[in-house]
Formats: C-alpha cells, sequence, structure tokens
C-alpha cells in the first residue's frame, strides 16, 4: 500500500449520535469534575486560614461568574453520575438496544438538567 | 494516534460541478468524494445533478445512474446490490450504511457520499480494508475442535444452543460498525473494533467450538477489546440492524465471570 493515498475524512464528515455525542460529553465532563474537586478542595482549605478568606469564597460564589460556575459544576455532577448509572448497567449486560439506549440517553440529559437545578435550590435554599 | 484533522494530502478540495443536461425538473444535488490516484492531487468533493425522476429508490441506483449517464470514471465497489454482500458499504448523509439497501427518498436535501471513514483511499469510494481482514484472521475465525478425526462423528449442536448465534453469525463483514467508531479511529492498528469482535464473540459463544477459553484470553487485552467505550456509533450503523456494542459487553461480561 502507497502511503501517499489520502486518509478517508473522519469527524469531518460523521454525524453526531446521542450515544457518541453523550460519550464524548462525559469523558469531557469527567476530566471538569476532577478539576472541579480539587478546587473545592482548597476552598475548604481557604477556610480553614480564617474569616477573611471565608468573606472572600464568598463574595465570589456570590458573584454572577460564580452563581454560573456553580449551577455549571452541580449540572456536570449530576450529569456523570447519571451516565455513570448507564455504564454500570451496561456492564451487568443491559441496555445495549438501541432503543433502550437511545431512551436512557435522552434520561441522563434532562434528568442532569433537572437534577443540577435541584441540587443548586435545594444547597441554597432549603439547606 | 488521535489526530483529529486530516494529513496534508487528505485535505479535500472543492471538485466539479456536473449541470443537469436533461432539463428534469426533479433534480437532487449529489456531492461525492473523489480521489484518482493517477493524478497525484489531492481529494476533491464533485456535485452531480441528477434526474430523479428516473432513478431507482436506493443510493446505488444514483451511484449506477451518474456512472453511466455521467462520469464513467466514477469508481466504487459493489456487487449484489441487496444487502448481503457488503461490498458496496460507504458513508451516506454522515452515517456508515450500505447503499444498496439505504433509500434516498427519505434523505431531505443534497445528498454526500464519502468512503468509509478514516481508511486509506484506494480510488474515489474504494477504502483499503486490508487492515481490518488481518484482524479478523488473527481471532481464527473458524471452527476448532478437539476431535481427531478418527471419530466418524458429528458435532452436535441443540436448538437452544443454536438460537445463541442469533443476531451474530449474520454479520456479513462490511466494515461499516468498525469505520463508524471514534476508538478504531484512533487504535485501529490494536484495538480489533466491533467487526472483528462480534465475530470474535460468535466463535466464543459457540457450543460446539472447543477453543473457547484459549479465544477468550486472546482477546483478554488493554488495546485489543477494552478500547470500548460504548460509544455504540457501530450498532447505531450496522445496515444489518446488529448490536456489535453488546457483543463486546457480553466478552467483557465473560471476561469478570469467569
Amino acid at each position: 500500500m502507497q502511503n501517499n493515498n489520502p486518509l478517508a475524512p473522519h469527524l469531518q464528515i460523521y454525524r453526531w449520535q446521542i450515544s457518541s455525542l453523550l460519550s464524548i460529553t462525559h469523558r469531557i465532563v469527567g476530566v471538569i469534575n476532577i478539576l472541579a474537586i480539587s478546587l473545592i478542595c482548597f476552598w475548604s482549605i481557604s477556610l480553614l486560614m480564617g474569616e477573611t478568606n471565608y468573606k472572600m469564597t464568598e463574595f465570589f460564589l456570590n458573584s454572577f461568574f460564580g452563581k454560573f460556575l456553580v449551577i455549571s459544576l452541580c449540572w456536570s455532577f449530576s450529569f456523570h453520575i447519571l451516565n455513570e448509572i448507564r455504564h454500570l448497567a451496561w456492564d451487568l449486560g443491559y441496555g445495549y438496544d438501541l432503543k433502550t439506549s437511545k431512551i436512557t440517553g435522552l434520561i441522563v440529559i434532562i434528568g442532569s438538567i433537572i437534577l443540577g437545578i435541584s441540587i443548586f435550590v435545594v444547597g441554597k435554599y432549603i439547606i | 494516534m488521535v489526530q483529529f484533522n486530516l494529513p496534508q494530502n487528505s485535505k479535500i478540495l472543492k471538485g466539479d460541478y456536473y449541470k443537469d443536461k436533461t432539463n428534469s425538473n426533479n433534480l437532487k444535488k449529489i456531492n461525492i468524494y473523489r480521489w484518482d490516484p493517477s493524478s497525484g492531487k489531492n481529494p476533491r468533493v464533485d456535485t452531480f445533478e441528477v434526474d430523479m425522476d428516473n432513478c431507482g429508490p436506493k443510493v446505488l441506483d444514483i451511484l449506477f445512474k451518474i456512472k453511466n449517464e455521467i462520469d464513467p470514471s466514477l469508481t466504487f465497489r459493489r456487487s449484489c446490490a441487496h444487502g448481503v454482500c457488503g461490498s458496496c458499504a460507504m458513508n451516506v448523509d454522515g452515517v456508515n450504511t450500505l447503499s444498496c439497501i439505504k433509500s434516498h427518498t427519505d434523505i431531505k436535501g443534497d445528498l454526500n457520499i464519502y468512503p468509509l471513514p478514516h481508511l486509506k483511499v484506494i480510488k474515489d469510494l474504494i477504502g483499503d480494508l486490508s487492515g481490518l481482514y488481518k484482524q479478523y484472521e488473527s481471532i481464527q475465525p473458524w471452527l476448532q475442535t478437539s476431535q481427531t478425526g478418527q471419530e466418524k462423528k458429528e458435532i452436535t449442536q441443540s436448538q437452544k444452543d443454536r438460537s445463541k448465534l442469533d443476531g451474530y453469525y449474520e454479520c456479513i463483514l462490511c466494515a461499516c460498525c468498525s469505520t463508524a467508531c471514534p476508538s478504531y479511529w484512533w487504535n485501529g492498528d490494536k484495538y480489533l473494533g466491533p467487526a472483528v469482535l462480534l465475530q470474535a464473540y460468535r466463535w466464543i459463544n459457540d457450543s460446539r467450538d472447543a477453543e473457547k477459553k484459549q479465544r477468550l484470553k486472546k482477546v483478554a487485552d488493554e488495546l485489543k477489546l477494552y478500547r470500548c467505550h460504548t460509544i455504540m456509533n457501530c450498532t447505531n450503523s450496522c445496515p444489518k440492524g446488529l448490536n456489535p456494542a453488546k457483543a463486546i459487553g457480553s466478552i467483557k461480561k465473560m471476561l469478570a465471570t469467569t
């Protein structure tokens, strides 16, 4: 086989499926979650260092960007948890049918938004 | 290696435009990937205006019409034309399928036809599948028994055991699934891919085969098997309605439980 043969286009032309979209989102969100956990650890440590640090964190979290960040992280954790349940079901041998996997995929998308918002609301206004 | 962009010699150029000469009112624009090894140029996408009033219902009919009436140099593989041989696998409208059983009437707008993704192109719509065939050979896709040949006795199989092969023996190795898999795009040299793993499962699952343990051991490899991340592009694209993702999941489960 000559080496100058071109490579057929792949990512550029392949149509996104719900399943492939969820799969790549799962990976990206996983990386974001690891970063978020380290960030939360830093915040916890900074709280131990006194009240001024606490005030600073509080100010940041109440800013527009802070709120956006918190809601996004609520969503990203919910998404990862729900999609991981899907992966566990697959590992047990369930849910491989095309129809089932599409339905569970949609449940993950909608469920993660609902769960993310409810975690934020519960954390902010009820506890 | 993960490489998201196409290499320099594979960048797609704008191709020729073949205007309709039949004065038909029912035209469809067909964009087809072209590459001629003798030209020494980059691949291009040609656009053909095709008269849909005088064309069969399948995507393969369009390709034949173009080859017969517009551009005889258009090159593609085909043989049986009813979804049994698996020769005419290509990327139609963004998803891999057999062009001979794909109806073009449910595709709205322009029709895009590309070769199977991430293969070395031999010409136009023909990709080089020799790597996949080598991997297929590596799983030894034939019945291996403990018989010596002196027994002169048939190896029988119960109906129940036979039914375990349903959904797996039907695979025609068209390679739609493997070339739809992003994992196979990035690690195609080591990861076996859905088509070959489905075949591997078919032999592991055959009650007449005596080498089940050996087969499982052979396939249990970080790269050969576990590069499957259940993206499920394979199952989404299979033109025969089979489920390679489930076959791979079953192999993983077998390895985890035995």
